[in-house]
Order: structure tokens, then sequence, then C-alpha cells
């Protein structure tokens, strides 16, 4: 069995495919970019996106994908380059311990997917789901809309 | 946590040695320029910095690495910052406390300006002696400061490049759980039976551990190894493991054990931090009771370790998101009876700790599932685990009188219950800790010795042994016995009928938090009425305070309550700090701005209830934290000392809640008996105002 992530078809041994894709994801395939946090579609610290949408990658199980593209944060970035929202979150300095931060920009992207120039209440409401024990969440802030600005820019 | 003092270094090392039952006491070895000679090196031209603290968010990595580069005068991309593992440098003790600019910064800066030096003078290879040279002679501490660094880690954290130790991944590695009773770890449990043949039944199993190893606390574990994480869930379906627990207990009986009045009736409470001479039977005019609930460090990380067991070459290698490496070595070798030079920690990047990484637990299960298996095997706490295994802030209960005379507070009367925080039951058997009862617990009494200057003061507390797992949570007593005070501090103001700033201001005589109280105060416009908008009301509030007699906050805070529904939300918080001189403003402000979410968590989120013997909580949904939404914007103000560097990881807890709590009370005329505040409490103080 093959998925597809971040553009490449990768396979699936056997006795992985019965488990969640966020399990597969980093113990697996070796991308630990996604956390495991609360194993319940809580905390957002697992966050990809399936079809452009932000997703709970803790919920859904491998063998249910089917054609599904995923993008996981270790997709973001061009070759030579970090994506806006990752330049945006090195810029406004936004992570304290860092664990839930690319749930965080993962759920952001699909945000400024759907809603390009987004307000503090669209970001809120966007990112309500994704915990921050730090307190990051002014930086977050920040940092969404400062990212939104340079996709903005012809 | 300083618990030598209490065991004596002489005594905890041959007493501890003959009894394996007995807990290991943290090493906590002073750091000196000595010590710090193992945290900086060079190497044909490039140099390597030993971070000697745990980075669990605070950044100190990022901190101490611009120490380094102003010390020894050059640019970050010639020094490789890494986590050390116990054979890289010297025991260091753990990082807790905000400790770590205070009592690293100096020796770190010393070690650089020795090496620079001798670099200078020609000298490149060799073990050097730090010389002790004082802080107004470094370049680190002096006003070409300030190189600009980049976030040590903020380019993987971005990108999602392992860090954190459940990143850790070796071939054939194996995935590990220890199943334990539902129940608080106080009570005695132990396994009824399991349905082994079926689970063994799964190709995915390979091994059930058992064995005294595994017990935490008076929990029995029984340990299962597995080829993939998922098959762990099913494994412990199929096995069923039905347990026999001793005893139960019920929130009402935790509130019941600290309920500070039932206390009081007995007559004086066990432990003094000042005790002078109050009348008890004339009328006060402020007397307020106050609970504060259980609440979970909920780091999103939950705990997690990876072991690996080399039968051939016996030794253990671990890695782990602890706030203490050399502990968890010391703990582990002693449980499993290696000596600790075989076992080797390896300290990740911490997924957030606030005082919650502390103590061997997920470390220890992995150890002995992969000395069992003769592996490595992972083991990541579920969230549920995290909650019911885990230890928490304690419960706490207040009640402050005071009498006013002349405008002033004449008598001050704080009377608390809680549990143990530093001599923590989590840690130390039940006969051990009541040893520790002969001298307090001074983690429990941070913070309430107020920093007002009254005519009397009688504060007094219990400790109370609970069957909850109790431990330090950010900032310790500060949090909740700031809060106390705060609280009645404002209602004595509003009492008097003064201006709740001038009237704190009237009682201080500590010049640094005089000044960062008329800064929060001139920053936020204190004195201006919020805007006034149909259907809601707005208030504003202050507190402050002084964090382990070195740091100083002081925080407004602005809230808005729906008058139909009693949601509070809080609109806008500011907050004026001063813990000396600064090394890295931003990495500052990044920690008040943690510590005004925390209070906000405090005043209007958090609770953790117990319920049939357990944390009742097993989600995010049970305990919830505060989210984006909860979250104002937040101005953030320092004050430039030419004062030693103090530390900034838990000082604004002092003011964060307070002042939220006060702005909810100028709001509604609310003072809240019992935390987190309810919308029913603020419906009816509403209605007792006339407002709703």
């Amino acid at each position: 069995m093959k998925i597809l992530i971040n553009g490449e078809p990768r396979a699936v041994a056997s006795a992985w495919q019965g488990e969640t894709l966020l399990a597969c994801l980093r113990d697996h395939l070796g991308l630990m970019g996604t956390k495991f946090g609360c194993g319940v579609g809580l905390c957002g610290a697992c966050t990809v996106l399936l079809d452009g949408t932000a997703t709970r990658s803790c919920l859904i199980k491998v063998a249910d994908l089917g054609t599904s593209a995923i993008t996981t944060i270790e997709g973001i970035a061009a070759a030579d380059r970090l994506h806006p929202l990752q330049q945006a979150w090195l810029d406004e300095r936004v992570p304290q311990c860092g664990y839930c931060q690319s749930g965080q920009i993962m759920s952001a992207l699909s945000l400024l997917r759907h809603c390009p120039l987004p307000s503090d209440a669209q970001i809120d409401a966007a990112l309500a789901g994704n915990l921050c024990r730090c307190g990051t969440q002014q930086r977050i802030r920040l940092a969404v809309r400062r990212a939104a600005g340079q996709l903005g820019e012809p | 946590m300083k618990r030598r003092h209490f065991l004596g270094a002489g005594l905890a090392v041959s007493f501890l040695g003959a009894c394996s039952r007995l807990p290991v006491i943290p090493d906590r070895p002073a750091p000196d320029p000595r010590a710090a000679q193992s945290w900086i090196r060079y190497a044909r031209g490039r140099y390597t910095l030993f971070v000697p603290r745990v980075e669990m968010g605070q950044n100190i990595a990022t901190g101490l690495l611009q120490i380094a580069c102003d010390e020894l005068g050059i640019a970050p991309a010639l020094l490789d910052v890494r986590l050390p593992s116990t054979r890289d440098i010297d025991t260091v003790k753990g990082t807790v406390g905000s400790d770590s600019m205070r009592e690293f910064a100096l020796p770190l800066a010393q070690a650089c300006a020795t090496l620079r030096d001798a670099l200078a003078a020609g000298r490149h290879a060799g073990l050097l002696e730090a010389r002790p040279i004082p802080m107004e002679q470094l370049r680190a501490f002096g006003p070409t400061r300030g190189t600009p660094v980049p976030p040590v880690h903020g380019r993987e954290i971005v990108c999602g490049a392992p860090l954190y130790a459940a990143d850790v991944c070796k071939p054939g590695m194996l995935f590990g759980r220890v199943l334990r009773a539902p129940a608080s770890p106080e009570l005695r449990s132990t396994l009824k039976k399991m349905r082994e043949a079926a689970a063994r039944a799964d190709p995915a199993l390979v091994a059930i551990v058992r064995g005294a190893q595994l017990q935490q606390g008076l929990s029995e574990g029984v340990g299962i190894v597995a080829r993939t994480p998922g098959a762990l869930d099913r494994i412990a379906a199929t096995l069923a493991p039905e347990w026999s627990v001793d005893g139960s207990f019920e929130q009402a009986a935790v509130e019941g054990a600290i309920d500070i009045d039932a206390r009081l009736r007995r007559g004086r409470l066990r432990h003094l931090i000042s005790d002078d001479r109050i009348g008890d039977n004339a009328q006060w005019d402020i007397d307020l009771r106050l609970d504060i609930p259980s609440a979970a460090h909920a780091a999103i990380e939950p705990r997690a370790a990876v072991a690996d067991w080399s039968p051939s070459a016996a030794t253990l290698t671990m890695w782990v998101g602890s706030q203490d490496a050399f502990y968890q070595r010391d703990v582990v070798a002693r449980r499993l009876g290696l000596a600790p030079e075989l076992v080797l920690v390896h300290p990740c990047r911490v997924g957030g700790g606030f005082g919650g990484k502390t103590l061997s637990t997920v470390e220890l299960e992995a150890a002995v599932l992969a000395h069992a298996v003769g592996a490595t095997v992972k083991v990541q706490w579920t969230r549920e685990q995290e909650f019911c295994f885990g230890f928490h802030r304690p419960p706490s209960s207040h009640r402050i009188r005071v009498r006013l005379k002349d405008g002033r507070v004449d008598q001050w009367w704080h009377a608390f219950a809680s549990s143990h925080i530093l001599f923590t039951n989590a840690a130390l058997p039940a006969w051990m800790q009541r040893f520790t009862d002969l001298v307090g617990d001074a983690g429990v009494a941070r913070g309430a010795d107020m920093p007002y200057q009254v005519d009397a003061r009688r504060i007094e507390f219990d400790l109370v042994r609970l069957p909850l797992l109790t431990g330090p949570w950010r900032g310790l007593g500060a949090g909740p016995n700031c809060l106390a005070v705060e609280m009645a501090f404002d209602a004595a103001a509003r009492q008097s009928g003064t201006d709740a700033l001038a009237f704190r201001l009237r009682h201080i005589r500590d010049p640094r938090l005089a000044r960062v109280l008329r800064q929060a105060g001139v920053r936020s416009g204190w004195g201006m009425q919020p805007p006034h908008r149909a259907g809601y009301v707005t208030g504003r509030g202050v507190a402050c305070g002084i964090y382990k007699a070195a740091s100083y906050a002081a925080v407004v805070a602005e809230v808005t309550v729906d008058l139909a529904s009693g949601a509070v939300r809080v609109t806008q918080l500011w907050c004026c700090h001063d813990c000396g001189m600064v090394i890295n403003p931003d990495l500052v402000r990044a920690q008040c701005e943690g510590n005004l979410v925390w209070g906000l968590g405090m005043v209007l989120v958090e609770a953790l209830g117990a319920a049939g013997g357990r944390i009742g909580a097993s989600s995010f949904a049970d305990s919830p934290i505060p989210r984006i939404d909860d979250v104002p914007p937040m101005q953030i103000d320092l004050i430039e000392s030419a004062e030693a560097p103090s530390g900034a990881g838990e000082t604004a807890m002092v003011a964060a809640g307070g002042a939220i709590a006060n702005a909810l009370a100028a709001a509604t005329g609310l003072r809240a008996a019992r935390l987190p505040v309810r919308r029913a409490d603020v419906l009816r103080a509403l209605a007792q105002a006339g407002r709703a």
C-alpha cells in the first residue's frame, strides 16, 4: 500500500496499515514534525493537511486514507526557502517549547488557503483547537497576520 | 527544590545507598567557574557550547548562546550549541526555580572570558581553569552586550525536525506502555487477573513485563511491549487487566481535608510564616474565603522517554524529556541495580516542563521495559496517563482577614491549607514525608509572605497529605498565595474607599516594587474608565508582587462581562516586569506572556477535580486550558536595571491572576470564593448589584 505524502508516494508496510496516520508518519516513515499530544483530536499538535484542509492525524487510520494527498510540516518549505508562515514564525519569535507549533502552522496554512487575509477573530476561530501551554497565542496571531501580508503581495 | 538542607548531603549518601526503596535525592551542586569549564570548548576555529540547563521553552539555550557570543566576541555562526549528555559535562542541578540566568550566566561568562584570553595569548589546547572574574569586568554584562542570536532550534521547530524525546527513532525500536489501575498512585492497587493468553495471540505483542521495578507509588504496573504504537491500545484492550484498589475518595473528601475554616476551628495552624499578635475577637473589615482547585501542568508534550539496553555491553542509553537528566540517570541506575556510569542520559528539548517533568516516571518505565526485552523501547504517556499518574498543583483553601485603621491595613491574618510541593508525595513515601512536616514546605509557603507593610501580620498554614499526587507547578505556592493576597488587598482598598493602586503604594517600601506598579499604571492609563458597551460591564484590576525576593511584576487587567450570560472575557493585559539586568529582552517578554496566560487560566479556566479515587479528568475536554480566543492583547514593559539578573520564568505569576480577579470584582462586585470563576457566580453577583 502507498500513501501520498508531501507529493511523494510512500510505501506503508502491512503492520502499519492499521495504525493512525500520526503513528505511521512518525514511527514508520520517520516524519517527526507531526506531534502526539492527546490522541483524541482535542489539542491540534498532530495537525496535517488532507487535500489542503487541516485534519487531526491522530483520528485517521492509514487504511482509510484512500487517494488523499497529505501535507506535513516537513513538506511546506521550498527547496531553498522557508514557507512564509515558517519565516513569520521565526520573525515573530513565536516558539517557546515549540512542541505544538508544527500543528499551529499547519492549521494556519489551512486558514490562509481558505481565507487569505484573516481578521484576528478569524485567526482565533481557526486556531482555537490548537492548544499552546507556553502562552505563545499573541505571537501566533502576529505571525499569521505577517505571513498573510506577505502571501498577499504580488 | 532544595531537599539537601533537610537530609544533609553526607547523610543522604550513606543512608540512601543502603536501601533501594528510598527515594533518590537530586544532586544540587552550585554552578561555579570550575563546573563551567566543561560547558565551553574550542577546537580548530570553532566553539561548542554544552548548555548546562534543560531546554524546555524558556529558551535558555538562546540566552546562554548570547552570553557566550558576547563574552567571546564571536558571531553565533562560529558556535555549535549542544544539549550535553550526562557524560559531556559535570553534574549540574535540575532546571527548576527560574534560576538559570541568575546562577549560570556568570560562571559561563567567566569560562568564556578565560577561554578568550587564552586564545588571545596564543594558547590553543589544554584544559583551562576558569577565573572568577567579577561581573562588572565581563562583556556579557556590559553596555556592548546583546549580540543578535538566532533562536536555538528555531528553524528545526518550524520545519518539524526531530528534537524531542519521542522523536528519537532507532532501527528495530519497540513501543511500550505500563498499564496500571485507573486510580491515584496514592491508593494501593494490584493486579487481580488479565487475559494473558488472548493478548499473546496478537502478533504485534513482543512481551508482557511484570515486576516490582514497575511499581510507582502504590500502583502496580504491568508492562506491554509491541511492534507498533497503535498495537499497544489493542493489546491493552485484549489483556483487559482487572485491578484490586484499596479505598477510594471523591472531590468532597479532598475539599474537606483542606477546608481552612474547619482547620481554624481546631486552633492554630502548624506552620507559622509570621506570628505578630493580632486581636482575634473584634470585627474584621475584610473576611474572605478563597478555594483554589488542583491544576495540571498540561504540557502539550506528554512525558516520553526512549531507552536502549545493550545486554552485551551492559549499558543503558536513554533519551529523556526531563528537567533533570542527572537525576534520571541516578534513579534509573538505582532501580535497575546498575552503576551510574553505565547509564547514559541524553536530555532532549522538552515540550513544556512547568515543574512537572522533575520526577522519574516514564523514564523508569522505558528503562525497565528496555532492560527486560534487551532492545530499544519508546514510551510516551497517553494524555489520560498524564492526568491520572502525573502530579499536579495542590489545591489550597485560604481565609484572609483584614482590619483597617486610618486608611491603611492595620492587621492582616492569612491562614491557608494545601498539600506538599517540594516534599511531594509523588516522590516521598508517607513516613518520610511526615519527617518533612517538622520543617514545613517552602514551596507551599512561597508568596504568602506578602510584600506590604502592615502593623501586624499573622500568616500560617497547614500541610495536608492528600490522596492525590501533588508537586511543583509554575511558581509553586506563589500562584495561589499571591492570588489570595492580592484579592484581599484589593478588597481592603475598596473598603477604605481608596484607589487600588494608590492604596498598594501606601503599603510598599521596596522601591523596585513601587516602580513596576507605578509603571504598569502609567502604561495602562490606570484611572481611565474602559469604554462602555450596551449589554456588558467592564472593569479594571491591578496586582503586584515579588517572586523569590528577587524579581518584581505588576499587572493591570481589563475584563468585559456579558450581562446576559455571565461570560467573562479578558480584553487587555499590561505587565511591568523587573528581573534585574535583562540579558535578552525578547525572551523575558515571552516568559511574561506565558505567565499572564497561566494567570488567566487559574482564574477563569482550569480545574482538576477528583472522582472515583483518581483525578477525574482524562482529556482536555474534561480539564481545559486557555485557548487562543481566550488570550487578549498583552503589553509587556521591562525595567532596565543594573541589578544582577534574577529570573523571569515564574515572576508574573505573582500578579497575573490577581489583576484579572480584581478586574472582575471591579466590573461585577464578585469576589470569587472558588476558582475557576463560574458564570452562575457572576450572574448572582450581578443580580445582587442590581445590574443583571
